[in-house]
């Protein structure tokens, strides 16, 4: 059996997928002010990092890497109620993509394996 | 053969030009060392990057050599910069400096081997260190000349300077930076520019290099300023679009009793409904853009297809 990444379609899914997303998660007024202020097309950027490395591809994040690309967003109140806001939209832009459920939980459980990291504790 | 600027860097077999630059202690920046956040990026000046070390970066930024140093084993001899770096200083003189209206100067600048894309922008040198942006309105194969229009801000140094300036006079220009050009764009995709004040620069710029290329697609240019005066292209753009039957100027004068604001973000966007497969331009001030960036970006536009450039003021 092919890995997640491969079942999903790669750096093709990732593409189809990040404009989608990024829409979504602007639209959420639960979390559209973490991802304000910083230029859109970095942001995209980002988010095809986030991806990535949600869609089980290839990446180097380490955990620290993720409380660094963070620490900025919790001094400014990031808990856990956004984490599963993004988690959320992320399940629903695999949804619209006609991703199958079972992969749609894997990606959600990587995404959910990097809470600590993210919210730094 | 790897150089940084002027410095040459060992490459050993294997090894990413991320890695040899932070072996020879260049302060690089990276993130996901993966080809996908961008933090890495920078420029060939003189080579060509392999193709997968610029997946992802825009048709623009490609033309201009940009590339991810984090994915990038060359195959042949590349000399790179930082992103931000705008080369050498050049020596510019004043060829005419003259009102375009009350407070809008045209300057046109003569500028030996000055290579750019009409759209993008050069740093403007004046007294040693007072340093500007501005967008070039010139045409490289038309204008012997950098033009560039300027909106003079009452208390603003540069501003104060210009005026005083007159044909003859000494300054320098670097660069040219910006992505903001012709690029990319489909011969038949619709092409949507939008600028107010001297954001019509660049824009003016891009029109004519789409008419030069040969583009086929329909153009509609907004050009929004606060008064009739400052529609200070008013006259050349309406003959623009009486010779060219696929080019549609829209002047958009501020209105302040209209609902939607009046402006000509408000206007574009009420006229605008049907943009997703429209090339979007966006130049001007930095709300105007970024307003309708994110706007057309909800409505479906991929971001690939909006090319902007703010006019953040400096410092
Ligand atoms: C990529 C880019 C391209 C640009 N292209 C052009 C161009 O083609 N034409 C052009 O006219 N300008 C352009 N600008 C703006 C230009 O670089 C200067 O910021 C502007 O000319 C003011 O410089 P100054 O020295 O006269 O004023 P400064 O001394 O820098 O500022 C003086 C005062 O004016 C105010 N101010 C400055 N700019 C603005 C503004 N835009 N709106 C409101 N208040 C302001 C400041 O708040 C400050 O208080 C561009 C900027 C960027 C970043
Ligand atoms: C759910 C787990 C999450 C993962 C796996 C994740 C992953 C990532 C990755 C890989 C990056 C790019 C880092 C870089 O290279 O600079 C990033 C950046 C970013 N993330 Fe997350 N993220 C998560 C949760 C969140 C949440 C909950 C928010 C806010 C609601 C958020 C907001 C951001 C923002 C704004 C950036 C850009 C930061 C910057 O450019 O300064 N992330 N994230
Ligand atoms: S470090 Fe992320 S693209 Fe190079």
């Amino acid at each position: 059996m092919s890995n997640l990444y491969e079942r999903l379609g790669g750096e093709n899914a990732v593409n189809a997928a990040v404009e989608l997303f990024y829409r979504k998660v602007l639209a959420d007024g639960r979390i559209a002010r973490f991802f304000d202020g910083v230029d859109m097309d970095q942001q995209i950027a980002k988010q095809k990092s986030f991806l990535t490395m949600a869609f089980g591809g290839p990446n180097n994040y380490t955990g620290a890497d993720m409380r660094n690309a963070h620490k900025r967003l919790v001094a400014k109140g990031l808990n856990d109620s956004h984490v599963d806001a993004v988690i959320e939209n992320l399940n629903y832009t695999l949804r619209d993509l006609g991703v199958p459920e079972k992969e749609v939980k894997e990606v959600a459980a990587i995404a959910n394996s990097v809470r600590d990291d993210v919210l730094n504790r | 053969m790897l150089k940084f600027e002027d410095r040459s860097v060992e490459l050993r077999p294997g090894e990413t030009v991320l890695e040899a630059l932070e072996r020879a202690g260049i302060d690089a920046p990276s993130s996901c060392r993966s080809g996908n956040c961008q933090t890495c990026l920078h420029r060939a000046v003189e080579g060509v990057p392999p193709p997968e070390s610029q997946v992802g970066l825009t048709q623009g930024q490609k033309a201009l050599g940009f590339f991810l140093p984090c994915v990038c084993l060359p195959a042949s001899p590349l000399t790179i910069t930082r992103p931000d770096d705008v080369g050498a200083r050049r020596d510019a003189v004043i060829r005419a400096i003259e009102p375009l209206a009350p407070d809008v100067i045209r300057l046109r600048v003569d500028a030996d081997d000055f290579a750019y894309r009409p759209g993008q922008f050069l740093e403007l040198v004046a007294d040693g260190d007072l340093r500007r942006h501005y967008s070039l309105a010139s045409h490289p194969e038309d204008d012997p000349f950098l033009e560039m229009h300027i909106r003079l801000h009452e208390n603003g140094r540069m501003s104060r300077r210009l005026g005083e300036f007159k044909p003859g006079d000494r300054l320098h220009v670097a660069g040219p930076s910006g992505t903001c050009f012709y690029e990319g764009v489909h011969e038949d995709q619709r092409l949507l520019l939008i600028g107010a004040g001297t954001g019509l620069a660049p824009l003016y710029g891009v029109l004519r290099d789409a008419l030069k290329r040969g583009h086929l697609g329909p153009i509609r240019l907004y050009h929004g300023a606060r008064s009739r005066d400052g529609l200070y292209l008013d006259e050349e753009l309406k003959a623009l679009s009486r010779t060219w039957a696929h080019v549609d100027y829209r002047p958009c004068l501020l209105d302040p009793n209209a609902p939607a604001g009046g402006d000509v973000a408000a206007t574009a966007l009420h006229a605008e409904q049907d943009v997703k497969d429209s090339a979007i331009f966006l130049c001007g001030g930095e709300n105007l853009v970024k307003r309708l960036k994110r706007d057309f970006f909800m409505r479906g536009v991929s971001m690939k297809n909006i090319r902007s450039d703010a006019f953040t003021p400096s410092g």
